[in-house]
């Protein structure tokens, strides 16, 4: 077991000792303050190529195959490589199984246990934290696509994409997902215009500076490939052999639904109009303002022409309830203006890459 | 200081003019150039003058922020008592700086060009551009003619105390001036464009109109919210009160009613009359609320304790 914790090397900065039943990297509790000081954490030193990050969210993760498939095709693409696994507040066979994995492989193998369940996003933030490669994997808890594709990826990254995203080609999950997922993305190339097909597998590849630039937090796990598009980054798709998939087959719950929505609007919104919020509040109060103020003329009108009295006309109600939830609206966008500029201190809108002196 | 996207036919005479206009103001100078992570060559062109002249700086960004992003960095780098900012598509003309620099030694925070002749087509370019100037001007009170020609001088003080982001350096001159800053116009040459396409285009007469609305609120009221959102509020409430009397006024005098005399009871009223100026009186509530949580926000921020746009001007007045 001292052995375990010794492998930990310069990740194990999170400065809890080992607990009873196994050695970890880190333990983040549930206060989750850890996570929050991104910037705190300084560059790791020594590089690697590549670093496999895997959120664990069931107890029956076939780690073992993946890190198998995985570390076989990147020793054969000639790639150092480590891998993480997130253990999102589940340990059961997965864990022993990387146990296994870590006493045959050594450092090569880290672990992160979450005591509680924080979402994927939670998961690649920690490990981002602690990753030593200069290109991050991730990849589901089982072998989703064939490991093989990881070639022509990684040949997009050394070309200069930032971020490869894979496009399951021909999907061999029920044919109801299958519909749903094309509709989601349908929507996504819609609304935010960008030309992405398969935005719910997260078997992609980001190189580490994307990430230094765009936070994440909350469901944008999904979406960073879209936020990266429009932050400016290059992000490729390309056509992925997928081979299984797991989860259930048929409709989610409701919930599910009108969270992806909220997602959606959350997104658009972030990338277009964080620093301009009155952009979005002023053109979306200017037309309910509009139209009010248009029920309202058209009344005025035919009180003037045609001596119509306004008395008993619910239209008149309308027309100014209109007006009034439209200046509300623009209202908050200015409240959100004082906001942004307050902070503009903090707000460093560009990252310099270098500096020719 | 030179924002640069996709501009490398045009940097190398550029340069050239930089360095002749500087030169013969006998000052210690230095030119920085922001790749705004250009597509072409620029970055190379940039380089290769920086190992032939010495003068030269090049900032190169992780991607494409966007001008005024460049603007902001080359104002962190700057290290010059002046700070000029110059296009890189060559229609500004850098033999104007020294006439400027004289214009600020006169005694001035900010010189900024005024292109009286422009070389743009005149209804794609130059009729928007003289109709959102007039509004500019009409609403920050700061008289400049010609907000987006991009050569402008600037104390360094002044431009390192502030911070602007989301296109607002066409703004730079009428939110210093909200401080007290004194400000000057002078008339610079302009040239057609000789290479490449121009980067903007029609079609941002909302987001003009919308970010003016912003920049008059952060002009004015960014130190004291409560008092914008209050003006607001009062306009609501004499609204409302104009309706409410027009009501009372026109109010059917009913035969039935009139027995009673005393205080008209609100059933008398019509029904829409009433909740429309409810209405408006909500309005006024929740623009009071809403410049509440705007001094909330600011005070958060601690901005109201810094004030060093104003303190930095009255040192150096």
């Amino acid at each position: 077991m001292f052995e375990d914790s010794g492998a930990g090397g310069p990740a194990g900065g999170a400065g809890v000792g080992p607990l009873p039943g196994g050695a970890f990297e880190g333990v983040v509790h549930a206060s989750g303050v850890e996570i929050g000081v991104a910037d705190a954490v300084e560059a790791p030193t020594e590089q690697l190529d590549v670093s496999v990050i895997v959120p664990v969210q069931s107890p029956e993760a076939e780690v073992a195959d993946v890190a198998r498939a995985l570390g076989n095709e990147l020793d054969a693409q000639g790639r150092t490589w480590e891998i993480i696994f997130v253990f999102d507040g589940v340990r059961g066979t997965a864990w022993n199984h990387v146990q296994e994995l870590r006493a045959r492989l050594g450092p090569k193998i880290k672990t992160i246990l979450f005591k509680n369940a924080f979402g994927e996003s939670v998961c690649l933030s920690a490990a981002y934290e602690r990753a030593l490669g200069r290109v991050l994997l991730t990849s589901p808890q089982y072998v989703q696509v064939d490991p093989l594709e990881l070639g022509p990826m990684l040949a997009e990254m050394d070309k200069g994409a930032d971020f490869v995203i894979p496009w399951r080609h021909p999907r061999v999950d029920p044919v109801l997902n299958r519909i749903q997922s094309s509709l989601f993305n349908w929507v996504i190339r819609r609304i935010i215009r960008g030309e992405f097909n398969d935005l719910n597998c997260y078997f992609r590849l980001i190189r580490r500076e994307v990430l230094d630039d765009i936070p994440i937090y909350g469901d944008m796990y999904r979406f960073l490939p879209v936020i990266a598009y429009r932050q400016g980054y290059k992000v490729f798709e390309i056509k992925v052999r997928h081979l299984k998939e797991w989860g259930k087959a048929g409709f989610f719950g409701v919930g599910v639904y009108l969270r992806r929505f909220l997602d959606i609007l959350a997104v658009m919104f972030l990338t277009k109009f964080t620093l301009k919020p009155l952009r979005f509040f002023g053109t979306l109060g200017g037309i309910f303002a509009l139209m009010g103020s248009a029920v309202c003329a058209l009344l005025a009108f035919q009180k003037l022409a045609y001596a119509e009295p306004l008395s008993g006309k619910p239209m008149l109600l309308l027309g100014v309830l209109l007006i009034v939830l439209g200046v509300q609206i623009i209202g908050f966008g200015l409240v959100g203006e004082i906001i942004i500029f307050s902070q503009a201190r903090n707000l460093k809108e560009y990252r310099v890459e270098r500096i020719y002196e | 200081m030179v924002p640069i996207f996709n501009e490398e036919e045009s940097l190398a005479i550029l340069h050239g003019e930089i360095a002749a206009a500087l030169g013969s103001m006998e000052v210690p100078w230095e030119v920085i150039y922001v790749d705004d992570c250009s597509r072409d060559h620029s970055l190379r062109v940039m380089l290769e003058l920086r190992r032939s002249d010495a003068h030269v700086r090049v900032v190169k960004f992780r991607r494409n922020y966007g001008q005024t992003a460049a603007l902001s960095a080359g104002f962190d780098q700057a290290a010059g008592e002046l700070v000029v900012t110059l296009d890189g598509d060559l229609q500004n003309d850098p033999a104007d700086i020294p006439a400027m620099v004289a214009k600020l030694e006169e005694g001035y925070d900010i010189v900024a060009g005024w292109r009286r002749r422009r070389e743009d087509g005149f209804f794609l370019r130059r009729l928007p551009s003289r109709i959102a100037n007039r509004l500019i001007a009409w609403v920050t009170d700061v008289p400049i003619h010609d907000t987006g020609c991009t050569l402008k001088v600037f104390r360094s003080e002044l431009v390192k105390s502030m911070s602007i982001y989301a296109e607002q350096h066409r703004f730079l001159p009428a939110m210093s001036a909200g401080s007290g800053a004194r400000i000057a116009e002078l008339v610079v040459n302009h040239r057609p464009r000789r290479y490449g396409q121009s980067k903007y285009g029609l079609g941002r007469a909302t987001r003009v109109l919308l970010d003016l609305f912003s920049i008059k609120l952060i002009v004015h009221f960014s130190q004291r919210p409560l008092h914008y959102f209050g003006m607001i509020s009062l306009s609501f409430l004499a609204v409302g009160m104009f309706f409410a009397a027009v009501g009372l006024i026109s109010l059917d005098p009913d035969p039935e009613a009139q027995t009673a005399v005393g205080p008209i009871a609100i059933n008398d009223l019509e029904l829409v009359l009433v909740s429309s100026v409810t209405l408006v009186f909500i309005l006024m509530v929740f623009f009071a609320l809403l410049g509440l949580l705007g001094e909330l926000a600011v005070k958060a921020s601690g901005m109201h304790r810094r004030g060093t746009l104003s303190r930095i001007l009255n040192e150096l007045h």
